[in-house]
């Protein structure tokens, strides 16, 4: 039987209804059409449907959208403003951390939760916090350095507040 | 990948959760963190008509620093026994643990109750809480029992767990000052790996003559369940620590194993590392009092 949800994705509220069995994957691709949240393994070991949830990165393949009832999700859809991508997006397009695009959305919202808590994190703290997302193409070193260099604009953009 | 369909349960209190297990018996699953059940569901290896979420549980959600002991929630996050301070402070082992445990992802979601009753031998958690003498408590409708940890494991996935019963939270005592313990992981990766091994020790010395006054050595992923190795705590038993007893504290630690040949280490490899693992972890105790 369907339930009611109520749900903030990408500061934007809903209320849907909907079946117990229905992921949060599910929900955001299909119900809502934000299909920059991809599905890989869908058994919580790619991280490819990484969003971030109550400010938590996690695998939204292994999380009921019932449970997310009055939680605040962000997708991928939800970084860039009208000024521009978001830093951690433009970093990847620069440094050419992004070649098939199927990790991109999780490495960058994995990225985004570090940066949130530690703007100038180490090599082996970037390595540590995209550690559950896989990329079979880049060989992770330019998405390291991706996040490196976000780390930086993020902490010019604090000092010029 | 579709879940197969169920009817969903949000229960307020352990009271009501308790009495929908009552009702419901085997059919129902309670899922925490999901971590284990919604792959378990997915791949059809698990079929609940009926799933509990203990999300609403408030009181399964802290930690608590009471005089004697601390008190874990079973709903507590794997992330936050990493980034709680009490735990940091008091409970440096079980941090180790957590830090081993899956990806970041996955800690984000997995729970401390769901990592000890999904009771996979190599898990990362129950080491570390072993050695501390950690208890269980179980809650039906007739109310709470509690377990001592090294007795609630029965076999891969077996606990003395009831149907009707829910794992609300875990006890520890505080650990004396003149105590330190520790944990290490053998995996082929660094994150998100079964390990082949795991151990964890715990050492009280006496602040009169430094020998050893109580200690806890446990292990995972060499016997059907996480195990306490009696016979490398025999060997440290009323000892003075040194390097020499930490070498024959492993070599004991190999009898206390029975381990299987599977893809991740052969038994003979099992077996051989245990000793190692058994001496550099009491060496991490053994530092952990110094500090």
């Amino acid at each position: 039987m369907k339930r009611i949800i109520h749900i903030r994705v990408n500061e934007q509220e809903y209320e849907l209804a909907v079946e117990p069995n229905l992921t949060l994957a599910d929900l955001l691709r299909d119900e809502l059409g934000l299909t920059g949240t991809k599905k890989g393994c869908e058994m919580g070991d790619c991280g490819s449907c990484t969003v971030i949830l109550d400010g938590r990165n996690v695998n939204s393949c292994l999380i009921l959208a019932i449970q997310a009832n009055g939680s605040s999700v962000q997708t991928i859809e939800g970084l860039e403003t009208e000024a521009g991508l978001h830093p951690l997006q433009q970093a990847f397009v620069e440094k050419g951390a992004i070649q098939c695009g199927f990790c991109s959305s999780g490495m960058i919202l994995s990225g985004k939760t570090l940066l949130d808590s530690n703007p100038n994190p180490g090599e082996q703290e970037i390595r540590e916090a995209i550690s559950g997302n896989l990329c079979r193409c880049t060989g992770y070193q330019k998405i390291v350095e991706a996040v490196a260099d976000a780390g930086s604009d993020y902490q010019k953009g604090q000092g010029g507040e | 990948m579709l879940l197969p369909k169920f009817e969903y349960d949000e229960p307020r209190s352990i009271e009501e959760a308790c009495e929908t297990l009552r009702t419901f018996g085997e059919t129902v699953k309670p899922l925490a963190g999901g971590t284990d059940l919604m792959v378990n569901m997915k791949k059809g290896v698990v079929r609940p008509s009926r799933v509990l979420s203990l999300k609403k549980l408030k009181t399964c959600n802290r930690i608590e620093k009471l005089d004697a002991t601390i008190r874990i929630g079973a709903c507590t996050l794997v992330a936050e026994l990493i980034q709680n301070q009490v735990i940091a402070d008091t409970l440096p082992a079980l941090q180790a643990g957590a830090k081993a445990l899956g990806s970041p992802l996955i800690r984000n979601l997995a729970t401390i109750g769901g990592n000890i009753c999904s009771a996979r031998p190599a898990a990362d958690l129950p080491p570390a809480l072993l050695v501390y003498g950690a208890r269980v408590v179980l809650h039906s409708q007739q109310g709470p029992r509690t377990v001592l940890l090294k007795d609630f494991f029965k076999g891969p996935g077996q606990t003395v767990l009831r149907g009707d019963e829910l794992l609300t939270a875990i006890e520890l005592d505080r650990p004396p000052a003149n105590s330190g313990a520790g944990y290490l992981n053998l995996g082929i990766r660094k994150v998100q790996d079964i390990d082949i091994i795991n151990g964890a020790a715990y050492l009280a010395l006496n602040p009169r003559d430094g020998t050893i006054e109580k200690v806890r050595v446990a292990l995972g992923a060499v016997a059907p369940t996480p195990i306490r190795a009696s016979l490398a705590e025999q060997a440290l038993q009323g000892q003075k620590p040194s390097q020499d007893l930490f070498v024959q504290a492993g070599q004991a630690a190999q009898q206390d194993c029975t381990p299987i040949t599977d893809f991740r280490g052969g038994a003979a490899y099992r077996k051989a590392m245990t000793s190692v693992l058994v001496r550099r972890v009491l060496e991490t105790a053994l530092k952990q009092i110094e500090k």
